[in-house]
């Protein structure tokens, strides 16, 4: 049937729907893209023979291979822009180094995006406090306070805060720390907040 | 030195600076802790919580921590052990104990620069003077004149020498003198362990004299006070005496409220003041489970014998109380039964001797559903520190039960109810079969007893705080069970199975049963000294130095080494 490859593009994005990256799946696409060439090449054949020789039974079939490929550059497409959002969240989420394991899951094409991304990104925000900077992945919900209440949940090691001073995070310790600081390491799970 | 202003000397002192929580792993700290939490987020003093469990989790927690830090405030332990000998600081480090063991160490007494102790200087604490135990040596520098009088004529020099060495003989005569006095000062000092005002009352406060103080802190310095009540670490007249100080504060705090009628919303927190029964968790449970596995009633009603439970059916038939609604859970019981039985008990009560049924304790309500008396809740956070889950190490359940006296975590709370339920019921059972199988052996000077390894729920019972209660009961139950007059006046020494692979069991020991009782537990220094004189392979890690851990084989000559000790 055709069609089928794209949709399993499709449906292996939809499997992931909490926002991770799958690996890029270079062989789907290609199998995808191949599918369509094929297609092409048939409904080229069938045109020139269908004006050469005016058999106008073949109309349909140009018609519905016509609208696989449709249906197969809609699917592609797709799934290329929903990685591209993924990609961008990441940045988001996680700054402007991101892990290698997810970055192994990028395509070149994904990492190169990526990067000119992160330059838009950056010079945005630069461009913002009247010429000084403003870094507005940090705090994206409103904070109550200065300084929360971590509880360190893994062994991290040292960590320093901005008056120079080092704070040993060992598992089952809580500290009381500046927000700014703890935003990453709790997006990373090394930390958690407690509320009480 | 002790504090005499907490505002100026302590609070003032860290409150723009870093500070290290080190944070002992019993009911009262925990309390403690988390006022000092709430004080420190309100002034925004950037803090390091670290729990420690014993002497080596404080000397590790110090030697991470002390690049970073120049303030460390430690929550119930420190105060009894000479602790600037035990950690070498460095000489800018400064230390703030809150501590209840008593008596405490000398050094840390007399020590001005680097510890301070938030302690009230009471009457119970009888420090040595200074004079008494300190001394600078003058005497040496005198030996050396002798040797300067050359050109004298002889006759002279030698009477001048006999007067010279007699008054050195003198001087050495009294310095020994000292020394023995000195000696026999500090054993008398040291000889006996007792606890003093709770961690969380002192830190309460110092809350209340910041005008900080909210009704979250006071029911967490009545759950502190509670807690040392309710493991009979204080005399009934201390707390007597901190409950009608904790009176006064809640009383305050009630007081606002009164001149408007039905202003406060359901959900705020109320604190009362109750005459409530001292049946453990009754209102969480129904009241026959809770009569049963109460140690007051079951040691009074001797529930483990057949005599006692027709008594006990007795007891409920003469209050009129129907067997269908007393073995209900409490909160389904019928309201006419439930409206005046604190009374109905009580008078009951008193025909069978138990004139001390109802305790002085306080009481919080909050939401349609939620009332928790001060005992429930230190039964539940203790079976919460000490729960005995596989994967939870000592620090996870430090955590656990922090987070389970906050009033949103109430899922915690009712987890810990239940544990306390299963830890009550075990240690009732193994009363029951130890009383029966006569376990309890009387060596002389105290009595003995050890839990075998395969006893039922023994695994509770190798945590320090479990295993007291037990022990306590235990002596309860054995006093009203013997006829030995001689045996009731015999403090108790118990032991059980730590650690089976590492082939340890953990020894505690417990002043006598008494109603005077002064708590007062000479085991430390007993234990420390039996150890000694066997070369027993022994950890005298827990901050109570009544609880030690004790290798299996040398259990014995241990035991025997104590008895001599002790005859």
């Amino acid at each position: 049937m055709f069609c089928e490859k794209a949709i399993e593009l499709i449906r292996e994005l939809h499997r992931m729907s909490d926002g991770q990256l799958p690996a890029f799946n270079e062989d789907g696409l290609r199998q995808v893209l191949q599918e369509m060439e094929a297609l092409y090449d048939q409904n080229q054949s069938d045109v020139n023979e269908a004006k050469a020789e005016g058999r106008s039974d073949l109309i349909a079939s140009i018609k519905l291979r016509h609208c696989c490929l449709l249906r197969n550059q809609r699917c592609v497409t797709a799934y290329l822009y929903d990685r591209l959002l993924r990609i961008r969240a990441l940045r988001w989420e996680y700054g402007s180094v991101l892990p290698a394991n997810v970055r192994f899951h990028m395509c070149a094409e994904e990492v190169q995006w990526f990067s000119q991304y992160k330059k838009s990104l950056a010079s945005f925000m630069r461009s913002l406090g009247g010429g000084e900077g403003l870094d507005i992945t940090q705090d994206m919900k409103p904070p109550k306070s200065l300084y929360i209440e971590v509880r360190c949940l893994k062994d991290h090691g040292e960590f320093e805060i901005d008056d120079g001073t080092v704070i040993l995070l060992k598992k089952n310790s809580q500290h009381f720390l500046p927000r700014w600081k703890c935003e990453q390491l709790i997006r990373q799970g090394v930390l958690e907040h407690v509320m009480s | 030195m002790f504090i005499t202003d907490i505002r100026k000397e302590f609070y003032d002192v860290v409150t723009n600076q870093r500070v290290a929580l080190l944070v002992a792993a019993d009911i009262d700290a925990v309390c403690a802790c988390k006022i000092l939490q709430v004080l420190f987020h309100c002034d925004q003093v950037q803090y390091t919580l670290v729990p420690v469990a014993g002497w080596q989790d404080l000397s590790t927690a110090f030697l991470e921590h002390k690049e970073q830090f120049q303030y460390f405030v430690l929550l119930n332990c420190g105060a009894n052990v000479d602790l600037l000998e035990m950690l070498q600081p460095d000489d800018d480090s400064v230390f703030f104990i809150c501590d209840t063991h008593r008596p405490v160490d000398v050094v840390n007494v007399y020590n001005d620069s680097q510890i301070k102790l938030l302690i009230k200087q009471d009457d119970d604490l009888g420090v040595p003077s200074y004079d008494e135990i300190f001394r600078d040596d003058e005497e040496d520098g005198d030996s050396g004149n002798e040797s300067d009088e050359g050109s004298e004529p002889s006759g002279k020099r030698r009477r001048f020498e006999e007067g010279a060495v007699e008054r050195r003989i003198e001087r050495q005569r009294a310095k020994r003198e000292w020394e023995g006095r000195r000696r026999e000062i500090l054993f008398d000092y040291e000889q006996y362990e007792y606890h003093g005002t709770s961690a969380a009352m002192m830190l309460f406060e110092l809350a209340w004299v910041l005008t900080k103080d909210t009704k979250d802190m006071l029911w967490w310095a009545v759950i502190g006070l509670t807690d040392q009540w309710v493991h009979d670490k204080i005399t009934h007249m201390k707390y007597v005496t901190d409950v009608a100080t904790m009176q006064r504060h809640v009383s305050r705090h009630n007081h606002r409220n009164e001149d408007e009628e039905n202003s406060l919303s359901i959900d705020c927190m109320r604190i009362s003041f109750e005459y409530d029964l001292r049946l453990t968790l009754y209102q969480h449970w129904s009241l026959y489970e809770s009569i049963c596995n109460s140690c007051y009633t079951s040691c009074h009603f001797k529930l483990w014998t057949l005599n006692g439970q027709k008594k006990l059916q007795e007891f409920l038939a003469d209050m009129g109380l129907p067997l269908k609604q007393v073995r209900q859970k409490f909160h389904s019981m019928d309201m006419a039964i439930k409206g005046n039985l604190r009374d109905v008990i009580e008078e009951s009560s008193n025909k069978y001797g138990m004139k001390d049924i109802r305790v002085q304790t306080f009481g919080v309500h909050f939401g349609f559903k939620n009332r928790f008396l001060a005992s429930d809740m230190v039964h539940a956070t203790a079976a919460l520190l000490e729960s005995t889950e596989k994967d939870d190490s000592a620090s996870d359940n430090f955590l656990k039960a922090l987070d389970s006296l906050s009033r949103g975590n109430l899922d915690r709370l009712h987890l810990g109810i239940d544990l306390a339920k299963k830890k009550l019921m075990a240690i009732q059972q193994t009363v029951a079969s130890c009383i029966c199988t006569n376990l309890i052996v009387s060596q002389g000077p105290f009595l003995y007893c050890y839990l075998m390894e395969g006893t039922p729920d023994v695994k509770l019972f190798s945590k320090p705080m479990a295993l007291i209660l037990l022990c306590k009961y235990l002596l309860k139950a054995f006093v009203h069970s013997t006829r030995n007059k001689r045996c009731k006046l015999l403090p108790l020494v118990m032991a059980a199975p730590k650690d089976v692979e590492k082939g340890s069991v953990i020894v505690v020991g417990i002043p006598p049963e008494s109603e005077t009782s002064d708590k007062k537990n000479f085991f430390g220094r007993a234990f420390e000294k039996a150890a000694e004189s066997t070369s027993s392979r022994t950890l005298h890690d827990h901050f109570d130095t009544s609880i030690i851990e004790l290798k299996t084989e040398d259990r014995s000559k241990f035991l025997d080494a104590l008895i001599t000790l002790l005859s």
